[in-house]
């Protein structure tokens, strides 16, 4: 008996990836229908977006270099999530990185060119992290809602820098809302030239490497973990619950952060107004593709980097719309969101009797307690 | 002397021009809440309301035609709310998320397959500013009501048809037992998930007139993103007026006045610092602690049954 | 009359047979008590009959027509409601809008909130309630609040009240009330099931007492004048019942714990009043009272939940102050009062929760913050040896272990570092016999190596059976120190619920 419901917990654990899988195919699918309205075959389209993003070296760099800050915006969502924390801040977080490199970027010289490009990141990592412990602090103790703190700070953090964008750090005869360009020192090396795929991707996979060891290998991450299923216990257990929450959003923010200066250093070379299509946003759905997991988020980034690279390639010459990227993104969320609305949609599809009675045996072992 | 009159009167009515979008989509979240669902889908089903509002009175040329097209789609929004959080027991957070971003990634889709646009759609038929010559006569009040749309006045009473609804009648009272104690109300043989899908339908419903409020109402065309956070602004006036349709009309009001500084600062100071002031205060709000106020007691808990 | 009668009734769900044919039959006026122990069926067996959940098989009539119900509200308007365990109030509603919500007078749009009131206030004098009906029901003892879901029930115009554990939270003087209740109303015609463990109770207010054991019917006849409570026991348990046998603690050594002025301040109340007691090592001190005495209080000052007003806390003379990390490390071990919501992580796994609250200590733990996964396993399987855990393994998630033996890796976490002190918060709350036998030695052994044990438990047979000495609280004060068999058990009950009574006066009437 005992064993039986272990098994169907190792069963749970596999399938997160299978519900994610599902919920990608049924997303794609549904994705065939919008265009299908645009007048084009979807299966032909399919096969372009793919075989542009993987088929010829532009292509694929352009799916990582689309994929980096979404690896970055990713990390963040899932890190806070796992204290149970919603990190909707991370497009503010990523402006305030943004800013924060360019200005080191900018305006300090002299310095080795490795060298200049982490002080970049460890700029953003800083700024991003102190707007996300400002919306932490709120939560920790004024309880705020932190999904609405962090939106109004976002809205705050784009108005001012692009204040400074368009009035104090304008170069001189320049059109459009942007800081002076950063030193050749800050700039990060292109992998492959005439793209603009830069060492920020390994910046990227490093992160995730970094954050899957803390929370698997480490105390801080048991601690962690803990506090983001049982507060109540963590508190028993002596862990300080305030503390771990505040770090772990803070960190959530500073990762944002690095996202921006991955922008300014590897792509833009400045701090541009409105440089970011949705990023932090697309973190969420990227997060839960990978079900929280920050080495999953690597390769649920890297797919929606192909399916961005691929639209915006075939958008120049048909008009397949961009924004269907961003449809499949939600779409995805919502059926990642809800297991249940997947195996409803499977158990119909296939007939399959057999949830009704599983559940039945769940309220067995809960009024037996 | 006559000067200070004028802007007093510009300022006042301006507050209740800028607060009526702020007062139907809070109205909505107490519809929601006060149902046990969290209300963080404001946003999205404004956009909608917005976006198909103008759609609706481009396709019938009516203006009120366009609020009801932009009410249902408000309200279908809303269903993928409900149907995430209430059938399939989703987070109310991330299913209010889905919202906005569905809202947020399909309006810009659906502007260009149907109007073959970006950024903005067309201009169509809107309501216009009723001509009551006879207000103007009225000292002070006939001045400042006489600049309102007549959405402003349809707002206040739906204000005062909503407090009646909620504490008055007998489905009010069992939609509020509902939200404090799902538990309670299902052995008393509530349909709980009824109770909850009507509130949520209401809620998009609102939040769709709100929308509607400024695309036809305000202006007379739909603006990629024009609800520009409004929405979220709701849901802390809703908690800021205690989930009360009283208490949120008065919030409105209040916030309203911020936005109302906003459009008289603007070509004083540059325009990014201006437009950030409304979020500065939202957040101050926030932070002293003044929006707060902890809702029903049920909301967000779900019953098996 | 015969009012209900269940025939064969049978509910298996995969895996368990909670119900294996039993029949029930209910008379008019008649008051029927349904004995059992926790998981015996006898929840199920009323939740069955008020259409919670369908049997698998079996028929059931009532007033002699065959029904059938679906959903609860089938079932009350029939005229069957059900009081529950855990009260179905809105503590934000008053007494009125909470009984009447749902079935409310007026038109059929609006609230006729007048009409609605005089409804109440009838039906409150009619059978003698003591209930303002105008009180919000957060202000409310729960007494109080239960006689305001009996109320409801009765507004629905019910025949047959069941009511689930119903005393479970009452005072003593509360169940005598609520017990006057019940004969008023099978005076009036209604007929009622009490769904109870509690054998005192059930002779006392039942005519008749249907008792289950395992899912079976065992005896639906018993008549409670003619049993005694321990025959009544043995039907219920299925054999001798030898759980309350003192083992007094050998070697009492010194002063290990010691608890001077402790006073906890709450919502602007003083919820534990200027309390001090101090435990010896190899002692067990027993704290007896109704829950929500300042219980909960005294558990979170002492092991760092909570800063109290006022507290000296001494442990072999050293003082411990801060938080709970610093209680954990000085060596006050705590089996908190819920294991689920204060003492595991059910989504982690049986390793993960063995270590929770040491997981810094070095054998856990190297000096960069690292954990020692190795070492970790190795110690969770031999606890899990030694403790009988029965789980799969070590990486199965605690959610998929029964309640006996979630409650043994919190017993076995916390036993094995050896705490100098440990406050134990209801052991045994809802775990089965075997597993309450196993953890009750553990505690005598933990003692007999020289650790001092603080025990709460709302279980007052469990109190006096373990314990070396006995503190009675009361609206947070000590009211009474005594040694185990000194104090008989309606001694003790009267001074749980604050009885001003004079011990010589009871002893006489012994």
């Amino acid at each position: 008996m005992i064993k039986n419901i272990d098994n169907a917990r190792k069963i749970k654990m596999g399938s997160s990836f299978m519900n994610s899988a599902i919920a990608l195919v049924i997303s794609l699918i549904l994705g065939m229908v919008i265009i299908g309205i645009s007048g084009y075959s979807p299966i032909e389209s399919y096969i372009a977006i793919f075989g542009v993003s993987l088929g010829t070296l532009k292509g694929f760099a352009l799916s990582l270099s689309q994929a980096t800050p979404l690896i970055f915006t990713g990390l963040a969502f899932a890190f806070a999530y796992k204290v149970k924390m919603i990190n909707t801040g991370a497009e503010g977080q990523l402006y305030a990185g943004a800013m924060a490199a360019a200005l080191v970027g900018a305006y300090i010289t002299n310095l080795p060119s490795g060298v200049h490009a982490l002080l970049g990141f460890a700029a953003a990592f800083l700024a991003g992290g102190l707007a996300a412990l400002f919306v932490a602090l709120c939560k920790v103790y004024l309880n705020a809602n932190e999904i609405i703190v962090s939106l109004m700070l976002n809205e705050i953090i784009i108005f001012f820098t692009s204040y400074l964008a368009n009035g104090p750090l304008k170069p001189p005869g320049s059109g459009v809302g942007q800081t002076k360009m950063i030193e050749d020192t800050a700039k990060l090396t292109k992998l492959i030239p005439q793209t603009q795929l830069t060492t920020a991707i390994f910046i990227a996979i490093i992160t995730a490497c970094v954050l899957a060891y803390l929370l698997d290998k480490t105390v801080f991450g048991y601690e962690i973990k803990v506090t983001g299923h049982n507060l109540k216990a963590s508190n028993v257990a002596g862990i300080n619950v305030s503390k771990i929450s505040l770090i772990t959003f803070a960190l959530s923010g500073a990762i944002a952060g690095m996202g921006g200066a991955a922008m300014v250093l590897g792509v833009n070379y400045r701090f541009v107004e409105g440089f970011s299509s949705g990023y932090g946003f697309a973190g969420i759905s990227i997060a839960a593709l990978a079900a929280y997991n920050p080495i999953g988020v690597i390769f649920s980034a890297f797919l929606i980097g192909i399916l961005k690279s691929g639209t915006i390639t075939l958008n120049r010459t048909t008009s397949i719309p961009v924004e269907l990227v961003d449809i499949i993104q939600v779409l995805v969320l919502i059926f990642v969101a809800a297991p249940a609305l997947i195996k409803s949609i499977m158990s119909r599809a296939k007939k399959v009797r057999s949830k009704s009675s599983r559940e039945e045996h769940m309220e067995v072992k809960t009024s037996d307690i | 002397m006559t000067f200070n009159a004028e802007v007093l009167y510009s300022i006042v009515a301006s507050t209740l021009r800028s607060s009526v979008p702020l007062i139907l989509a809070a109205l909505g979240g107490c519809f929601s809440v006060r149902a046990g669902v969290s209300d963080l889908g404001l946003e999205g089903m404004m956009l909608a309301g917005s976006f198909f509002s103008v759609l609706g009175s481009y396709i019938t040329g009516n203006a009120w035609l366009g609020l009801l097209f932009g009410m249902l789609f408000g309200a279908v929004f809303s269903m993928l709310h409900a149907v995430m959080h209430i059938t399939y027991r989703v987070n109310a957070s991330i299913s209010g998320m889905c919202v906005n971003l569905l809202a947020t990634a399909a309006t810009p889709l659906l502007l260009n397959e149907i109007f073959g646009m970006s950024g903005k759609s067309p201009i169509v038929e809107a309501f216009k500013k009723p001509d009551w010559q006879w207000m103007n006569n009225i000292p002070v009040v006939g001045r400042i009501l006489g600049a309102q749309n007549v959405l402003f006045f349809v707002a206040i009473l739906l204000v005062i048809v909503s407090w009646i609804f909620m504490y008055k009648t007998k489905i009010g009272l069992r939609m509020r037992m509902v939200s404090e104690n799902p538990h309670a109300a299902s052995t008393v043989g509530l349909n709980v998930t009824a109770y909850k899908y009507f509130g949520v339908a209401m809620s998009g419903c609102l939040a769709g007139f709100a929308g509607a409020y400024l695309s036809i109402g305000q202006m007379n065309l739909f603006v990629e993103e024009m609800t520009a956070g409004r929405g979220y602004i709701a849901v802390v006036i809703n908690a800021f007026g205690k989930y009360n349709p009283l208490g949120v009309f008065g919030g409105s009001i209040f916030f309203g006045f911020f936005d109302a500084l906003q459009t008289i600062f603007q070509n004083i100071f540059p325009s990014q610092l201006v437009m950030m002031t409304p979020y500065v205060f939202t957040l101050l709000v926030i932070a002293l602690g003044l929006g707060g106020s902890r809702g029903p007691a049920g909301v967000g808990k779900h019953v098996d049954n | 009359m015969e009012i209900i009668r269940m025939e064969n009734i049978s509910k298996i769900y995969p895996g368990t047979v909670a119900l294996k044919g039993v029949d029930f039959t209910l008379n008019k006026q008649e008051i029927v008590s349904l004995l059992g122990e926790n998981g015996a069926g006898k929840t199920t067996l009323m939740k069955i009959l008020y259409g919670m959940t369908a049997p698998s098989s079996g028929r059931i009539f009532y007033k002699g027509e065959p029904v059938r119900f679906k959903r609860p509200i089938d079932a009350i308007e029939k005229g069957i409601c059900m009081v529950h365990q855990h009260f179905m109030l809105v503590p934000a509603f008053t007494v009125v809008e909470n009984i009447i919500a749902g079935s409310e007078p007026g038109s059929n749009i609006f609230l006729d909130k007048k009409k609605a009131r005089q409804e109440v206030i009838d039906l409150i004098s009619r059978f003698k309630f003591n209930v303002d009906p105008d009180a919000k029901v957060e202000k409310l003892s729960v007494g109080e609040q239960q006689r305001v879901e009996i109320l409801k029930v009765l507004y629905r115009k019910a025949d047959v009240i069941i009511l689930d554990e119903p005393t479970a939270v009452l005072t003593p003087h509360e169940v005598d009330d609520l017990f006057a209740v019940l004969r008023r109303l099978k005076d009036e015609g209604k007929s009622i099931i009490i769904i109870t463990h509690k054998l005192k109770e059930t002779k006392e207010i039942a005519d008749r007492v249907v008792v289950l054991r395992d899912g079976n019917l065992i005896n639906d006849n018993v008549d409670p004048r003619k049993v005694s409570t321990k025959e009544l026991s043995e039907m219920m348990v299925g054999h001798e019942v030898n759980l309350q046998a003192r083992r007094p603690a050998k070697h009492i050594g010194e002063v290990c714990l010691k608890v001077e002025n402790l006073t906890v301040e709450e919502d602007g109340k003083e919820k534990v009043k200027n309390v001090s007691f101090a435990i010896h090592h190899g002692e067990i001190l027993g704290i007896a009272g109704i829950e929500g005495n300042g219980q909960t209080q005294i558990i979170e000052a002492l092991t760092g939940l909570r800063k109290p007003k006022s507290m000296k806390l001494t442990l072999d003379g050293k003082e411990v102050t801060g938080k709970s990390s610093d209680f954990l490390k000085a060596g006050i071990g705590h089996v908190p009062e819920d294991r689920l919501s204060m003492g595991l992580v059910k989504e982690m796994s049986v390793m993960e929760n063995m270590i929770l609250g040491y997981h810094r200590e070095s054998e856990f733990c190297s000096k960069k913050g690292l954990l020692l996964k190795k070492q970790i396993s190795q110690y969770a399987e031999k606890l899990k040896k030694d403790f009988l855990v029965k789980a799969a393994s070590i990486y199965s998630a605690v959610s998929s272990l029964s309640g006996g033996n979630q409650q043994k890796i919190i017993i076995s976490r916390v036993f094995s570092r050896e705490p100098k002190a440990i406050i134990v918060a209801h052991p045994t709350r809802g775990v089965d016999i075997g597993a309450t036998e196993y953890i009750h030695n553990q505690l005598i052994e933990l003692r007999d190596r020289g650790a001092a044990v603080l025990l709460i438990s709302a279980d007052l047979d469990e109190v006096r059976a373990l314990s070396d000495r006995i503190l009675v609280l009361y609206e947070g004060e000590i009211v009474s120190e005594s040694m185990p068999g000194e104090l008989s058990e309606v001694e003790m009950g009267l001074l749980m619920t604050g009885g001003n009574y004079m011990v010589e006066e009871g002893k006489q009437r012994d």
